[in-house]
């Protein structure tokens, strides 16, 4: 395919500083969120002898819920809560206070509290994921980093296409350094590009959703969406309090009762998830049960029954559900890797890193593009970008290992005293993170890349370590137990530690017998 | 590119609402329907029209075009709502 060259000149502009302007808070997303598939896992990681305690029962859930709604009134307007099972060491159980703000109880801490139980590290390498961990304004911001990430998407696939499938599989290592960090970004950009789509959408659509709404509302839809929404994202119509009391069904009876109605369905295998309990204890109660349905798209689905007598009100189960409830169970299924089985969620993971490794790699790009062949003094522009680069990218890699060893520092030491894990967790990630910046600031790119490297190897390689002595669960006794979850977490890690100590010393032989004149390369006058 | 770059933003904006509604409203059924899909595509729309809006000679031109098509995609879909034409 032929194109002009103006347009091919406008379209690499576009793409180059688009991609500067997005490049690092995507790769922040994509390193987070590659960690963030295993969320559940790390919850389990988290919470001390969570493996070792009985798996929480019906009976269980159905204590905890009778004790939160008989303390917490505020509670009965509306309670949500997860069934027991395999994904969550502990049954929770959320609802708004008068205030409006989210409170959490387990069975442990019945008072409840505004920190969800024992997620304090997937809940911060969560919200590195979504918001770069700045609250309410960081949200938005990746909402626009996402939009930014479609034109970089859009115009780098224009750039490429006239050599699209002639270089697809071209990687050609050699004297040409550009060529061969070129051809590996291209390869990698064409390859997961249905992926980059997907995440540029669903992540413009998951941050922005609310915004949209607003803006479109008057536009086109008449300034009547607003009313429209409750039947386009909810299951259960909704039914004001009669103001009469009634007898609540149990927990087991809803259980049961949502099973029975997706089989009628043709839904063999439906497993409830979470439920969403509204005016408990009213003649008008209405509970819907959300559940994951194997082997569908979009497996999430969810029936609304009377909470008192179980009657059947409405269902949302894929195969028979409308276009909005499909399309909504699709994207958050698409973006979370949260359908098929346990590979999915290792190619997302996979995927992620390779995301990151894109967003890299277009920054080298831009600096090698950039080199000053003749001679040794670099531009001051390509050195800044260097040390932003390894300050920010290797930085936050560096952060999140600690944030991982402190989790389990704290946890052991909060068994005996009273601490808060979340807050000691959080500056344990944004303190190292700074003070990787501010390495990069001071030392030559090249001297501070290799350093927080190692850095990175050495502390991902320790939570393992920090893991076994703070619960006794080395890596080879949850083998043993057959706890996998703790297992893959622990190998992982020092998968990864390998892998930073492998780019710490590719980085140093570069700068050793790379091409001398460049950034990268060993040399007093930087 | 900066002006290509804000066309695509402004006006771009507008237009791709206007064809996101334009569809949403004349599929059969009603408009309540496509709620989510039509909040789902919008962003690759708009992310379209911005790309595309480098496609024209000069920020003026692609001001003026996209504004034009905006103001005639709203227009069409708020007649067609108020004729009650669509649904």
């Amino acid at each position: 395919m032929k194109l002009k060259s103006s347009t091919l000149r406008t379209y690499t502009t576009l793409h180059t500083w688009v991609g500067l302007v997005a490049g690092f808070a995507l790769f922040v997303a994509f390193y987070a969120g590659a960690i963030t598939v295993f969320h559940h896992e790390l919850q389990f990681w988290q919470s001390p002898h969570a493996v070792e305690r009985p798996q929480e029962t019906l009976a269980d859930a159905q204590q905890l819920l009778d004790d939160v709604l008989a303390l917490h009134p505020e509670a009965r307007k509306h309670v949500g809560m997860l069934f027991p099972g395999g994904e969550h060491p502990d049954v929770a159980i959320y609802w708004q206070d008068a205030k409006g703000a989210w409170q959490f109880a387990t069975r442990d801490d019945v008072q409840g509290s505004a920190e969800p139980p024992q997620a304090a590290l997937s809940e911060l390498v969560n919200a590195l994921h979504f918001s770069l961990g700045i609250p309410v304004a960081g949200t938005y911001l990746m909402g626009i980093v996402s939009l930014l990430y479609g034109i970089a998407l859009v115009s780098g696939l224009v750039i490429h296409l006239p050599k699209l499938m002639q270089d697809l599989f071209a990687l050609r290592p050699g004297r040409n350094l550009k060529r061969f960090w070129q051809d590996a970004h291209n390869v990698i950009g064409v390859l997961s590009l249905p992926m980059h789509v997907m995440f540029a959408v669903t992540g413009a659509m998951l941050c922005l959703l609310f915004i949209t709404m607003a803006a479109l509302n008057p536009l086109i839809y008449r300034s009547e969406l607003m009313g429209a929404l409750p039947a386009a994202f909810d299951t259960a119509p909704i039914k004001p309090a009669a103001g009469q009391s009634a007898p609540q069904g149990q927990l087991a009876m809803w259980h049961t009762r949502s099973i029975e109605v997706a089989r009628e369905q043709g839904l063999q295998d439906f497993e409830p998830a979470y439920l969403k309990l509204a005016n408990s204890g009213d003649a008008n109660a209405v509970v819907e049960v959300t559940g994951e349905a194997p082997g569908t798209l979009g497996p999430l689905g969810s029936v609304a029954l009377d909470a008192n007598t179980g009657e059947l009100l409405a269902t949302q189960l894929p195969g028979q559900r409308d276009a909005n409830h499909a399309a909504i169970s699709s994207a958050y299924a698409l973006h979370f890797g949260e359908y098929g089985n346990a590979w999915v969620k290792w190619m997302y993971f996979l995927l992620g890193l390779g995301g990151a490794f894109l967003f890299y790699s277009g920054n080298l790009l831009w600096i090698e593009s950039r080199r000053k062949r003749r001679q040794v003094l670099q531009g001051r522009a390509q050195v800044n970008l260097a040390r932003a680069t390894v300050g920010v990218c290797i930085g936050v890699c560096v952060a999140i290992s600690v944030a991982f060893i402190a989790t389990q520092l704290l946890e052991m030491r909060a068994l005996n005293q009273s601490l808060d894990v979340g807050a000691g967790i959080t500056w344990a990630c944004f303190i190292t993170w700074a003070l990787c910046v501010a390495w990069a600031a001071l030392r030559p790119p090249v001297r501070a890349a290799q350093e927080l490297l190692w850095a990175a190897a050495v502390t991902t390689a320790l939570i393992p370590v920090a893991h076994g002595v703070a619960t006794g669960w080395w890596f080879w006794k949850s083998a043993a137990a057959g706890h996998w979850n703790l297992f893959f977490v622990d190998i992982v890690a020092l998968a990864m530690a390998f892998g930073f100590a492998s780019l710490a010393r590719a980085t140093a032989r570069r700068a050793r017998t790379g091409e001398a004149n460049s950034v990268w390369a060993d040399s007093p006058a930087v | 590119m900066w002006a290509r770059a804000t066309a695509g933003i402004f006006p771009g904006f507008l237009l791709s609402a206007a064809l996101v509604g334009l569809v949403s409203w004349l599929l059969p059924g009603n408009w309540e329907s496509t709620i989510v899909i039509g909040l789902i595509a919008f962003f690759p729309v708009w992310i379209g029209v911005i790309a595309a809006s480098f496609k024209f000679a000069n920020g003026k031109r692609a001001w003026a075009w996209l504004s034009a098509l905006a103001v005639v995609a709203i227009g069409t879909l708020w007649g067609l709502q108020a004729l009650a034409w669509v649904q």
